[in-house]
């Protein structure tokens, strides 16, 4: 937590505060910019991937449940 | 064996984990790699996730630490998240702060990725300063100054300081 000694090399604290309706601005480009990132088009791997994990894991259950029955 | 409902939690996070992998990378083809490895991490570590908490700050740690260790350098040769974006419009707002989403988009990539993480965890991905000082493991004092360093330098590369005397000062007419 020690924030100054932590960051010797790091530039100085500002000195006055971005205007607000800056702030606000760049809030509303970030939060814009994010949305388009979020609702792109997902590509399907990442849905099979955890399908396949799924299933992975299931056969391998089962035949631990196997074994153990001898 | 992960719950069903752990993979449907994990299917749920997906597009914000993928959209935070974008903003930190600066690349959609090491963002998918990203996230592909994330998950299998996540799956094979989902006993270490405590129920209650966020999974998507334990989702973003766990890409942020594969980030650093093994991508880090190559997202430096590889930028190319140009002509991915669906809007390339001014952000809808009011009249004294329309801002050209391409040139935000631009001078976001000019932030030191310390400072970039950091506002997108807070600013769009809806992290807590907490959750974000966890993720980044810092502290939260750590987390408010990069905060304000990376609102700062927006405001400078974007120019945006300049027109406090004209529209900004304006007074915004009321609707109606």
């Amino acid at each position: 937590m020690n924030v100054i000694h932590a960051n010797k090399t790091e530039e100085p604290e500002q000195s006055a505060a971005p205007d607000p309706k800056a702030v606000e601005a760049i809030g509303r480009a970030l939060e814009a910019h994010y949305a388009d990132l979020v609702k792109a088009p997902l590509p399907a791997k990442f849905v099979e991937l955890l399908a396949q994990l799924e299933a992975q894991d299931r056969v391998s259950d089962a035949q631990g449940r196997r074994d153990a029955l001898g | 064996m992960p719950s069903a409902s752990f993979k449907d939690e994990l299917l749920a996070e997906i597009r914000n984990l993928r959209a935070f992998a974008i903003s930190l990378s600066g690349s959609v083809t090491l963002a998918d790699d990203l996230v592909q490895e994330s998950l299998l991490r996540a799956w094979a570590n989902s006993d270490k996730f405590q129920p209650g908490t966020s999974l998507r700050a334990w989702l973003f740690t766990i890409l942020r630490n594969i980030y650093y260790s093994n991508y880090r350098k190559r997202a430096r040769e590889v930028q190319d998240s140009d002509g991915f974006y669906a809007r390339r419009l001014t952000v809808p707002g009011d009249q004294e702060s329309h801002l050209d989403l391409e040139d935000f988009r631009r001078a976001l990539t000019m932030l030191p990725v310390e400072q970039r993480e950091v506002l997108t965890l807070i600013g769009a991905s809806g992290l807590s300063y907490e959750e974000a000082a966890e993720v980044c493991e810092v502290g939260i004092g750590t987390i408010k100054s990069r905060l304000s360093r990376a609102r700062a330098k927006l405001v400078e590369i974007l120019g945006l300081e300049e027109t406090s005397d004209l529209p900004i000062e304006r007074k915004v007419r009321r609707a109606g």
